[in-house]
This record gives structure tokens, sequence and C-alpha cells, in this order.
């Protein structure tokens, strides 16, 4: 099994890799700052597990270099699980992506992160609403302090792949 | 099952209908300061004000450590030192390449009294990568980094976008270029994030070319500070004009940009330091080896007559072409392997303020560093070749060029 980390730029991936695998790559307040991956590891059940910072990216379709590095990563790994970074200030712009990877199959979990950013911003998330409608873990953060990030590693685990047609009728179903 | 476009935007507004509510939201001391470093009006001052700091702290913060400390520190005891204890004097080949490899004086072979003129691996060698590149490289990581900590890096690229446009690039471009007056390896790296092969090509090409890096930077401002203003106004020119040409004939598109301009934030004093310490590292790793190299390199060169028959061969071109002493060979050379090295060892050539001026900037210009070019190579030797010949053409017409400046003034 290996952890991918996937998201727009600047939402803190590369935090959350830091305080995931204990390694330092290079993080700054703008985006693009990650243009190629690192790999670290971590540990899950006492087992090492391969985790990969990959370039910040908009959606599946590259449109610069750095974010076709990151596709490529994404289209390698076939049996990998991703972590869906976003900016809990913009969850809307972040779901895109994440639901791309939904459909692709991928076994998904959704850091919420500047989670107290978004908070500064009065903006307000059901968290287990959201989980409940997608069907994926759904786990607020603050990497920059590691606030969420021990939640994350317990919920790595029990991301699964979902059909994007339940998420679908899931939505419907609340009659609308 | 996928869905298209629209049908997943549709699916996301019911999500966060369901989800997400926002609340009122009150405008902050923060925004505020976010507003006024991005309008033009004020945020042209103030970008000016910022790059002016920014300067200011890099001479006064290097200067202090060099000029206060290590020239002290090597000039008066290290090199005297070395001069007495190691074995074979003034004459002996080997002592040449590690102390000092001295200099004529009425025929006779004298020492030398700093470490700028000496050349050994172990005299100049380690004070211009400790002495005087190091305290450099720190002052210069030290304010990037807090600059790209608390956001100030897409305020910039917002409000320079539209003259970057004009050579062929958009706002972004910035932190390339900047990112190149540290170091030009992890620049050309960072050129990834823009969109398009033609402005990729363009900005690894002006950066090899016109941007100088820390190091060189450093020992501009120790061995010719009169002169470097006119040095980085004619590599600035360079940058735009150069651009400007190439904008106009490499086919290809230059689009539009869209940025996130991130929310201020304080920075991470854990974070800065970190940062630091990886970007000095990967210096010392970088910088150290070639230095010490392009020493030795340098001082066999010399031993052997190489440098002085090559110096006969190219002297029509470079003194009359660019009107520069043909002993300048030397130095070119050097500027293979490390510019800093290249501009120190051209400080101690004797030649006029203006001959100075243009032979730093062709060091600068005519080939980047080893290490530079194995990274354009690594993003596709068909861009490398590209680079090079632009570069070729370039050293050619612009050192040209500024010798004619000087002609026309009257100074050469």
């Amino acid at each position: 099994m290996k952890v991918l980390l996937m998201g727009h730029p600047n939402v803190g991936k590369s935090v959350v890799f830091n305080r995931l695998t204990g390694a330092n790559v290079m993080i700054s307040n703008y985006p693009g700052t990650t243009v190629d991956f690192s790999k670290g590891y971590m540990k899950i059940d006492g087992k090492d597990v391969e985790v990969v910072d990959v370039p910040g990216t908009f959606s599946l379709e590259p449109k610069d270099k750095a974010e076709e590095v990151a596709i490529e990563m994404l289209k390698k790994e076939k049996d990998a699980v991703v972590i869906c970074v976003l900016d809990a200030s913009k969850v809307e712009r972040g779901l895109y992506l994440a639901l791309e990877i939904i459909e692709n199959n991928y076994p998904v979990l959704l850091a919420l992160n500047m989670w107290d950013v978004a908070e500064d911003k009065k903006i307000e998330i059901n968290v287990e609403k959201l989980g409940e409608i997608l069907g994926v873990p759904v786990i607020p953060t603050v990497a920059i302090s590691g606030k969420g990030i021990k939640e994350l590693v317990l919920k790595i685990k029990e991301a699964a792949p979902v059909k994007v047609d339940k998420i679908v009728e899931r939505t419907e179903g609340r009659g609308d | 099952m996928t869905l298209t476009v629209d049908e997943r935007w549709d699916l996301i507004e019911k999500i966060s209908k369901e989800t997400v509510s926002f609340g009122k939201y009150r405008h902050t001391l923060k925004d505020a300061i976010g507003e006024l470093t991005v309008k033009p009006l004020t945020g042209i001052p103030i970008a000016i004000a910022v790059m002016y700091g920014f300067w200011s702290f890099f001479g006064s913060f290097a200067g202090f450590f060099t000029d206060g400390f290590f020239c002290k520190l090597f000039d008066g005891y290290w090199l005297p030192w070395l001069q007495g204890v190691f074995p074979g004097g003034l004459g002996n080949w080997f002592y040449a390449i590690m102390v000092d490899a001295g200099h004529t004086e009425n025929g006779i072979l004298v020492a030398s009294d700093n470490c700028f003129e000496s050349f050994g691996v172990l005299t100049s060698g380690i004070f211009l990568a400790i002495g005087v590149v190091l305290p450099a490289i720190v002052a210069f990581y030290l304010i990037l980094t807090f600059l790209e900590d608390i956001g100030y890096m897409p305020r910039l690229a917002v409000l320079i976008d539209t003259v970057l446009h004009k050579i062929g690039l958009h706002g972004f471009a910035i932190v390339p270029t900047i990112l190149s007056l540290g170091c030009n390896v992890p620049a050309v790296t960072a050129s990834r994030i823009l969109e398009t092969k033609k402005e990729r090509f363009i900005m690894m090409t002006l950066l090899a070319i016109f941007i100088p890096c820390g190091a060189q930077l450093g020992i501009m401002q120790e061995v010719i500070p009169e002169s470097m203003g006119l040095v980085l106004v004619y590599l600035l020119a360079g940058y735009f004009i150069v651009g400007f040409v190439l904008n106009k004939i490499i086919p290809g598109k230059s689009p539009e940009i869209l940025i996130d301009v991130p929310p201020y934030q304080m920075p991470k004093w854990s974070n800065v330091g970190m940062k630091m310490w990886m970007r000095v590292k990967h210096f010392f790793k970088i910088a150290i080896p070639f230095v010490l190299l392009g020493c030795v390199i340098v001082n066999v060169l010399y031993l052997t007559g190489f440098i002085d028959w090559l110096a006969n061969v190219l002297a029509p071109v470079l003194c009359v072409w660019f009107g520069v002493p043909k002993e300048t060979v030397g130095p070119l050379i050097a500027g293979f392997l490390r510019k800093d090295l290249a501009v120190a060892q051209l400080s101690t050539i004797e030649m006029t303020k203006y001959q100075m001026i243009t032979s730093v900037v062709l060091v600068s210009i005519y080939f980047p560093c080893l290490a530079t070019f194995m990274m354009i190579l690594k993003e596709g030797w068909k861009e490398l070749l590209g680079s090079v010949a632009v570069l070729g053409v370039v050293v050619f017409l612009y050192g040209g060029l500024m010798h004619l400046i000087w002609i026309l003034l009257g100074v050469a």
C-alpha cells in the first residue's frame, strides 16, 4: 500500500507530508512550491507505508509540467490510498478534484486543512454530514500545528473505494 | 461510472448546500494589509521598499561578517600561517595549487598578502566559500524565506504581471527569478510552474544567462562594490531585451494566469529555520566541491601554460571586440565551474573600472555554471541546446554592445 497526498496548490500537502513522515520538505506560503514528488515513510500498525507528496493540481487534466508529474503519479499507483487535502475555506473547489479521484476508484480520505482559517472566515462545515454523503472519511486538520493528524492516520485503514452514483443518490435522496 | 464536468459541479453544489454555511465575514486588519500590498497605487511603492530593504540587509549582513570577521581571520592569520608551515614554498607546484601561486613584480616572484590573490585551494578556495559566499547566502535566504512564509511572493507576482507579459512570461515568473538570485539550480526546477514550453524555455534561458546567483552577488559586493550597480543594470536590461526578442521569435503561447493570493500568515520560526538549513546544506553540497575543484583546475592550467596560450589565441576577440584584457581567459574558464570564483579572480587582474564591468557581465552571461547546466539538461536536451544557442549569440552581441557604449562615452 502507498499513500498519495493530493490536492490544489498551496493547501498544505507538504506540511501534512512533513507531519506524517517526520521528513523535511520545503514548504512556503505560495502555490507551486512542490514541483516534483517526494517520498517518505510512516508507520501504520507497525508496518512501514510509503507516503508520496504529490505536486498540487487543480484537476486530472494537467495544465503545467508540475501537474503532469502529479497525474502520472496517480495513474501509476493503481493500489494507492489518496489523502485529498482541501483548503477548508474553499471546500467546493477542492471537491472537484476529490470527486475525480473517487470516480477513478481510488480509496480516498478528505483532510479539510487550514480549518483554523475557515473558522476565522466564519465558514461552518458539517463534517459528519459531508462524510456521510461522500462515504469517505473526512477529517478537519490544521497541519501546521499538527491538529487532526493523528485522527487522519487512524482513518487511513477505513478508506475504501466509493461508487459515485451512490453519492449522487445520497444527495438526491435528501429531497431537493 | 464517471461524471461530466457539469454533472460534477452540479453534484458539488448540492453537497455544499447541505454541508457548508457561511457566516457574516468581518474585514480584518490582515485583509486590509493584504489589499494595500496588492493594489498598484500602494503596492508598487511597498514592493520597491521591500526590495530595497532586501538589498540593504543583504549588503550589510554579508559585509558585516565578511569584512568584519572573515577577511581579518583569513588574511591576518590563516594565510600567513599556511605560508609558513606548508611544505614546498613559493615556486613549488603543489604549494602553488594548495596555498599560493604568488605573482611577479619586476621579475621576482612575490607572495600574496590576501586570500583573493593567492588562489590556492586551502586559501582562496576555503575563504571564498566560507568567508564571502556563505554569509551572502545566509543573508539572502533569511529574507527570502521570510517573504515566502508570510505569503508576499504571490502579491509580487500580481504586481509585476503586466511587465513580465512583455517578455512572454507572466507574473508568477517572478518566483523562479527571485529564487535564481539565490541559486540558479533550484530556480530551473521551479520554472516548471509555468504552463507552456515557450514560457519555460524563455524562463530557463533568461535565468541561465542574466540572473547572477547569491554567491556571485556576495563576491561582487566584496570586490567591486563601486561597479556592482552598473553590472546589475546591464544584466537587468539584458533580461528584458533578450526576453522581449525571444517572445517575438519563439512560437507558442504565453497564457494569462489566475493565481490564488493566500492570506498573510505569521511565519513559523521552526519552518524558517528548517528551510534555511536545507538551503545552506544544498549550497555546501553543490558549491564547495566546485569551488575547490575550480581552484585546482585553474591553477593546473596556469602552471602548464595552457591559459597563457589560450589568452594569446583569444586575444583578438577579447581585446578588440569586447575590449577587455586577454588575462580574463583564466576567470572565464573558472566561470564554467563557479561564477563566484571567476569574479574573485577577475578582481585581481589589472584593468579599468569599465573593463571590469564588461568582464564581470561577460562572466555572468557567457555560460551557466556546471550545476545549472546539468539541471537544464535534466529538463530536456532540446531546451539545453536552444539555451546555449541563444547564449552564444547574446554574449557576442551584448559584449560588443557594451564595448561600443564605453567607446561612445569615451571611457574605453
